[in-house]
């Protein structure tokens, strides 16, 4: 089972990695747009879909794409197929 | 064997001396393909790339490995309804292990990591022999030519 710290951080990981942005950095800017303000593109978002994808071993469905617009977004995102897969703690 | 070279020339649109896949050994839709490409002494590359010392310029083994990944994605997701459509590579992460010289069959293997509607990623081993020669991922999407400008 994963707790909600397990995903903050390992998303902010995968999104640092990929933006090749500092960690803490992009934490404190976790509510900016990453289009918009971080200019992360729609191919980069999709390296993040499937780097979550295979940090949780799950599987995410293409419409979830749009659900990546910042951070906070895609760990939001990222708990909501954990809770369906009844992999998420509850806190 | 699965496809030969004219099949080849059907999914790939590249041309001489720009088209770098001989023929498709092993091909699961949707998953994975292995192409190869004999390289030989007389590729037009190697006059240049060196006159006095042959060997292939890594970024064509790169370009090989996204020829494969095109047929795979051709095969997995038939795009054939859109001959407008071209490939654009929008992301590579590479290194290159060891050289590749004339007379060697440069096998091609591409995995996908994930794939939507109009975009993929893909991860590639290009080897000769048992050996790795070089590694890379792509990302790269699909778009109307028409909408490049």
């Amino acid at each position: 089972m994963l707790n909600v710290e397990d995903i903050e951080k390992e998303v902010t990981s995968i999104v640092a990695e990929v933006t090749e942005l500092d960690r803490d950095e992009i934490w404190k800017k976790r509510d900016a747009n990453f289009f918009k303000e971080l200019e992360i593109d729609s191919l980069l978002a999709l390296e993040i879909l499937a780097l979550i994808e295979k940090k949780f071993k799950i599987q995410i469905p293409e419409e979830k794409l749009v659900d990546i617009t910042s951070l906070t977004a895609t760990i939001d995102m990222t708990k909501s197929v954990l809770a369906e897969s009844g992999r998420l703690q509850e806190a | 064997m699965i496809m030969n070279f004219e099949e080849v020339k059907k999914l790939v649109p590249q041309r001489y001396p720009f088209l770098f896949i001989d023929k498709v050994v092993e091909l699961e839709e949707g998953k994975r393909v292995v192409c190869l490409k004999n390289v030989s002494g007389n590729e037009p590359f190697f006059a240049g790339h060196f006159p006095e010392y042959a060997i292939m310029p890594g970024a064509l083994t790169l370009e090989a490995l996204a020829q494969a990944a095109i047929i795979l994605f051709k095969k997995s997701f038939k795009q054939d309804n859109n001959p407008g459509a071209v490939f654009l590579l929008a992301g590579v992460k590479a290194s290159f292990v060891k050289p590749v010289f004339p007379g060697d069959q440069l096998f091609l293997e591409i995995d996908v990591e994930k794939v939507v509607s109009n975009a993929a990623m893909v991860r590639g081993i290009a080897r000769v022999g048992e050996d790795t020669v070089a590694k890379a991922s792509f990302t790269f999407a699909t778009a109307d030519k028409t909408s490049l400008g």
